[in-house]
């Protein structure tokens, strides 16, 4: 691909390539589907906190909010951010387009469907989605999507020098896909239940990790050079960010099955790696910060960098959490309880959110040619998602600590073995309360998703004017 | 014919699409639409005030004298990869030019790793040994000479009870699955790895490994009900009838032995 003077005219140019309206569409459904989810997820603190008033179980609430968030918003949204890079990295058009617009149509689809099935009771009850088999087959379809389209892409590309993003792309678009197939086959019926609990607490660990932050670290490699216009601070440091990040933070997952029945050497293992856990975080978000050095000012006006260093920052104190429960002293008593909980939400809807804005607020000016309308909702959503998942993931882990520490003291071992009572009812008013601080915070948290969807609905329909990139490129895909 | 008319047919680019480009070229600019429209329909340039002004520059053109050196110490800049498009398909052959220069300033989109698929060999051969350490190798039961079994006895009920039980997304409140440590004395015992209950990986209710010792049908039923604390569920009489075998059959006293 090469420039020329023409491309400053065109550059100004409404209307966009094909890829780029496909970027813009993923981006408007995963935000829906963030609306959604984190509605659903705080439904589900609430059932916790109020179970005689649920008209729906936990249990099933839980697996809606985190098939909307983890399909619905993660899939869709991390794509979309791939589709929009892609084509600006490599110098190709996007390959397979007409692949990518069934993948967006079959993955929220599909979302929708598995969404409405588990109260329906046509789940199969496993973590972390519980969907059907004969969901679970097109959807682990739809995920290669992004691997064949970003395949394709790089085959073609006109730049033979790979910047970073590309690197943090090829490896989610790889894990995601091998990571649900390999976690849907591990809860077949005839494999057995140690397998099935692994392959959920697998997919969890794995779909944070190896897609959302891998994906959404990568953007924000893009999105931090292209608005700073300054070089990255190291190329080691991404390198390190990115492959600790798929092989040490999956282990969270086994962390929280430590003293189960698997074999003994797991809990050496999971305790010994997951010091490993904040690495990659530490990694990515200390290259930020060493780009950033000299363009910190720029930061308030510039929303979507505010929002993905925070988000990174968020990445490595969740990181941090994980690690403290991997030690087998303190896992003993956090496994099992709400502390791995608080985790999930801070990952789902506070990290995935944040790092998703650090991209799709100055990319969608580019993409459809219109400004983010009101900065101050872009900084609501940025107080209120750390105020908001920051709250739920400090409750929930205190939650998680007071009522883990109680069973090892045995304060309520009594009411905890007695039927119907569990430890939310023996731990007594003091977890009581920090759930209910959880749901309040939750609400906060909501806030913060409606203020990221108006934001992006916002820009697209009543957004001012301005130059957009309009992306031309050879190789055009003859689709 | 407008300018507008002769812009579009100049650029080979739908009408509208011009007027709302040209508005807002003229706004970076600092000249009128009507004088961004003549110099597009006639093939001309617009002069340009974000190139006079640095701090006025479009994210599109960054300004060489605005942006920043790089630092010694970070990586050499080079040539940027793919910032500014080239005509589109189907353009005229040669559009109007313009007068702001294509950017020249410190490209720093580059990467110096030029082979991708390595990356995609890396990411596949740490897949691999991710699963085999994480996922096959803690699934895979240990073979202990004389180690008693967890797997519990189930009758055709209580197998579609299970069902009903993971249906019901009963695992993300209950664990069946007793730990050799302090927190679990007293609950049951130790669950080995062969277990055929549902482990389940969060414990908001209490275990349920061994609920059928220590627990009648009619309490299960009444619980499942609502009350108690629990949330009620509405059953058909035989899901109920199902799942009340299933936890009644979940008792240390039902499993069995090698």
């Amino acid at each position: 691909m090469t420039t020329g003077q023409s491309s400053d005219i065109r550059a100004l140019l409404g209307g966009g390539a094909g890829e780029d309206r496909l970027a813009t569409a993923h981006i408007l459904v995963g935000a829906l589907y963030l609306v959604i989810g984190g509605a659903l997820a705080l439904f589900a603190l609430l059932s916790l906190r109020f179970p005689e008033q649920s008209p729906t179980s936990y249990g099933q609430v839980d697996l809606m909010a985190s098939t909307a968030l983890m399909l619905g918003f993660g899939v869709l949204t991390m794509s979309g951010g791939i589709y929009y890079v892609l084509p600006r990295l490599t110098g190709a058009r996007l390959a397979h387009a007409r692949l990518a617009g069934l993948g967006l149509v079959a993955t929220a689809g599909l979302t929708a469907l598995g969404v409405i099935s588990i109260p329906l009771g046509l789940g199969d009850g496993g973590s972390p989605l519980g969907l059907a088999w004969w969901l679970d087959a097109p959807i682990a379809l739809a995920l290669v999507v992004p691997l064949v389209v970003t395949l394709g892409t790089v085959r073609n590309r006109e730049e033979k020098r790979s910047y970073v993003t590309v690197w943090f792309i090829l490896g989610g678009v790889v894990w995601l896909p091998l990571l649900y197939a390999s976690s849907t086959l591990g809860s077949l019926p005839f494999v057995n239940s140690l397998s099935a609990a692994f392959s959920g607490v697998f997919l969890t660990a794995g779909f944070v990790n190896m897609w959302l932050l891998v994906i959404g670290f990568g953007l924000f490699y893009y999105t931090v050079v292209k608005e700073l216009d300054v070089p990255l601070a190291s190329r080691q440091l991404a390198v390190v960010g990115l492959w600790s990040l798929g092989f040490a933070s999956v282990w969270w997952g086994v962390s929280q099955l430590i003293f189960g029945p698997g074999p003994d050497w797991l809990d050496g293992v999971a305790a010994a790696l997951g010091l490993a856990f904040p690495i990659g975080a530490i990694a990515n978000a200390a290259n930020y910060s060493l780009t950033l050095e000299g363009s910190w000012r720029q930061l308030p006006e510039n929303p979507g960098l505010s929002s993905g260093v925070i988000g990174s920052y968020l990445a490595v104190v969740v990181a941090g959490l994980a690690s403290f429960a991997s030690f087998p002293s303190i896992g003993a008593a956090a496994s099992l309880t709400a502390y791995w909980d608080g985790i999930e939400y801070a990952a789902l809807l506070g990290i995935g959110p944040l790092l998703a804005a650090g991209f799709v607020f100055p990319a969608l000016p580019r993409l459809i040619g219109r400004a983010v309308p009101n900065l101050d909702r872009v900084r609501t959503f940025n107080r209120f998602t750390v105020i908001g998942s920051g709250g739920v993931l400090v409750s929930l882990v205190a939650a998680g600590l007071y009522s883990g520490y109680s069973w090892i003291g045995g304060s309520n071992g009594a009411a905890y073995v007695d039927v119907g009572e569990g430890w939310a009812q023996g731990g007594g008013s003091a977890v009581q309360t920090l759930i209910l601080l959880a749901v309040g915070f939750g609400v906060i948290s909501v806030l913060a998703q409606f203020a990221y969807a108006g934001v992006v609905f916002g820009t697209v329909t009543t957004g001012k004017t301005v130059p957009q990139e309009v992306l031309v490129a050879r190789g055009a895909d003859d689709e | 014919m407008s300018d507008v008319d002769t812009a579009a047919e100049v650029m080979g680019i739908p009408a509208d699409l011009v007027s709302r480009s040209a508005a807002a070229r003229a706004q970076a600019s600092g000249t009128t639409t009507d004088e961004v429209l003549a110099a597009w329909g006639g093939g001309g340039s617009v002069a340009s005030k974000a190139r006079e002004e640095p701090e006025a520059a479009t994210p599109e053109e960054p300004d060489e004298a605005a942006a920043p050196a790089p630092a010694e110490s970070r990586e050499p800049a080079e040539q940027e990869p793919l910032e500014m498009p080239t005509a589109p398909a189907g353009a005229p052959a040669t559009p109007p030019p313009t007068s702001a220069p294509v950017s020249s300033a410190p490209p720093v989109l580059v990467g110096a790793y030029d082979n991708p698929w390595a990356v995609v060999v890396g990411a596949l051969g740490l897949f691999v040994a991710v699963v085999l350490l994480a996922l096959v190798g803690p699934s895979i039961p240990v073979d202990t000479p004389g180690a008693r079994s967890s797997e519990i006895v189930l009758s055709e009920s209580g197998t579609a009870g299970r069902d009903v039980y993971a249906s019901l997304g009963c695992a993300s409140c209950h664990t069946q699955m007793i730990r050799p440590l302090i927190a679990d004395v007293g609950v049951g015992p130790v669950t080995l790895n062969d277990t055929n209950q549902i482990l389940g990986n969060r414990r908001y209710g209490p275990d349920l490994a061994d609920i059928g010792s220590r627990t009648t049908a009619t309490e299960i039923e009444s619980i499942v009900s609502g009350s108690g604390g629990h949330q009620a569920h509405s059953l058909s009489p035989e899901d109920m009838s199902s799942l009340i075998a299933y936890l009644l059959e979940s008792a240390a006293a039902n499993v069995s032995q090698e």
